[in-house]
């Protein structure tokens, strides 16, 4: 689904991504976790685009990433839920789900209307349709924004750091609604801080630092203490 | 000194038609502005250099120079390329819409800056493009957010538009001149502009101060 080779991005002067490589089969759970500054975001956002890539090659769904050509078709394939979840303020929930739809795939207004709504009930907020975005809380506001990256029917799931930006008693309605997502068989991304679900979730870990992948495997063996040193120094630390 | 009031009465009626003409060629200025200088401030931040750079030079240019200079440029120096005579009228807009596309340039372009990043990101990741990130997402708030600096153009745009009498564009201030040249009643009658200038000038940032209100009210629902 999607396969990245031996990636490279500065920024600057700094190196931030230093030869990557990696492969995600369709419907696998990856999660990505790592110190900040190791790379990971900036790893998720060479995915769509949102970051040039500087040498190396990335192919998803068998389309190789090559500049502004196609690089809105992939997108709309490719959804993104943000830390900062992102919403579009000036506009309802049910009008922040609907508006790619309509003018990136033309959907009429009902159907898009329908798919919205079909979508807020399964993160469980059908009676928030038309409410505005600083009206709802953060975690409620985040699995808005996972419905809108759904409306668009993608066949891949980015998340950078979803549950980062929330209170604590948030995360967990936000988890649940990606674990519906992973369990339907999507294929995701996912950038987090949240070993419970990577452990739970997660097909496979990979731990990146200093803009390379140290280490990856299957949570369970990952979890259990890992190889490499620097694997192990951070697992120390945060578990 | 005596002041003649009834010269006041008398010419009311001719420096309101001037009031009038002043509000048209205002008007239309800064409504040709708005739409330039949505489109040089979106410019500015192309990613394209030549056109980045070509907005740049548009901004300086009319930003460095007096207006009352574009207005001869417009008035007597183009007639000279063109071969033939401008209207006094076309020529007032037109100097004074670039004028005012300028500053309402910089004003789109601070407006467009300051909307959160992400909101770009946001709309790209769901596959829109550049232009329909622009018109949907981005523009709409940053146009709520420019409406104080907008109203004040506007002002701006109405005061100076009295420099446009000096190619005989009979707005109020020239009209003003036309009749102290009869009447030799100076203070009387620039009294009189001054204080019309001031009551249009006063409901303009009335206006402005009403829709400030109501679109704060829209953001916060």
């Amino acid at each position: 689904m999607i396969n990245i080779e031996n990636l490279h991005k500065h920024f600057g002067k700094l190196h931030v991504l230093r030869g990557i490589d990696l492969h995600v089969r369709e419907g696998e759970v990856v999660v990505i976790i790592g110190p900040s500054g190791s790379g990971k975001s900036t790893l998720l956002r060479c995915i769509n685009y949102l970051e040039e890539p500087g040498a190396g090659t990335i192919t998803v769904d068998g389309i190789p990433l090559s500049g502004q050509a196609n690089i809105n078709k992939i997108r709309a394939e490719v959804g993104m839920v943000f830390q900062r979840f992102n919403l579009f303020p000036h506009m309802t929930v049910l009008e922040n789900i609907t508006l790619a739809p309509a003018v990136v795939r033309k959907t009429t207004r009902g159907e898009a209307e329908k798919t919205a709504l079909d979508l807020l009930a399964k993160v469980g907020l059908s009676d928030k349709a038309a409410a505005y975005p600083d009206q709802l809380s953060g975690g409620q506001q985040q699995r808005v924004a996972i419905a809108r990256a759904l409306a668009m029917h993608p066949k891949i799931m980015l998340f950078d750091e979803p549950t980062s930006a929330l209170d604590p008693e948030m995360i967990k309605e936000v988890l649940d609604v990606m674990k519906t997502l992973a369990r339907e068989g999507m294929t995701m991304v996912v950038v987090t801080h949240e070993m419970g679900f990577a452990r739970e979730v997660g097909d496979r870990v990979i731990f990146m630092d200093e803009g390379r992948i140290v280490e990856q495997g299957k949570p369970e063996e990952f979890f259990a203490g890992g190889r490499e040193e620097r694997t192990k120094a951070f697992l120390s630390k945060i578990l | 000194m005596n002041f003649d009031v009834e010269l006041i009465v008398r010419s009311s009626p001719l420096l309101l038609a001037g009031a009038a003409v002043t509000i048209q060629i205002t008007a239309l200025s800064v409504g040709f502005g708005l739409l330039i200088g949505m489109f040089v401030g979106i410019a500015r931040l192309s990613k394209l250099l030549p056109v980045r750079a070509a907005a740049a030079v548009y901004v300086d240019f009319i930003r460095g120079t007096p207006l009352l200079v574009q207005i001869f440029l417009i008035y007597f120096a183009l007639p000279i390329l063109l071969g033939a005579r401008i209207d006094p009228f076309i020529a007032a807009i037109t100097a004074c819409s670039i004028n005012s596309g300028a500053y309402v340039a910089e004003i789109f372009r601070a407006g467009i800056q300051s909307i959160d990043k992400g909101q770009m990101e946001a709309g790209r990741s769901l596959g829109m493009t550049w232009p329909q990130t622009m018109r949907h997402i981005i523009l709409p708030q940053a146009f709520k957010r420019i409406i104080p600096p907008l109203g004040n153009e506007f002002i701006v745009m109405l005061k100076d538009s009295s420099l446009v009498s000096v190619i005989g564009f009979e707005e109020l201030t020239r009209r003003g001149q036309l009749i102290i040249a009869r009447t030799y009643g100076s203070f009387e009658i620039w009294l009189t502009v001054a204080f019309i200038y001031l009551i249009m000038t006063f409901a303009i940032s009335r206006l402005v101060a009403y829709l400030e209100r109501r679109y704060k009210i829209d953001d916060k629902h």
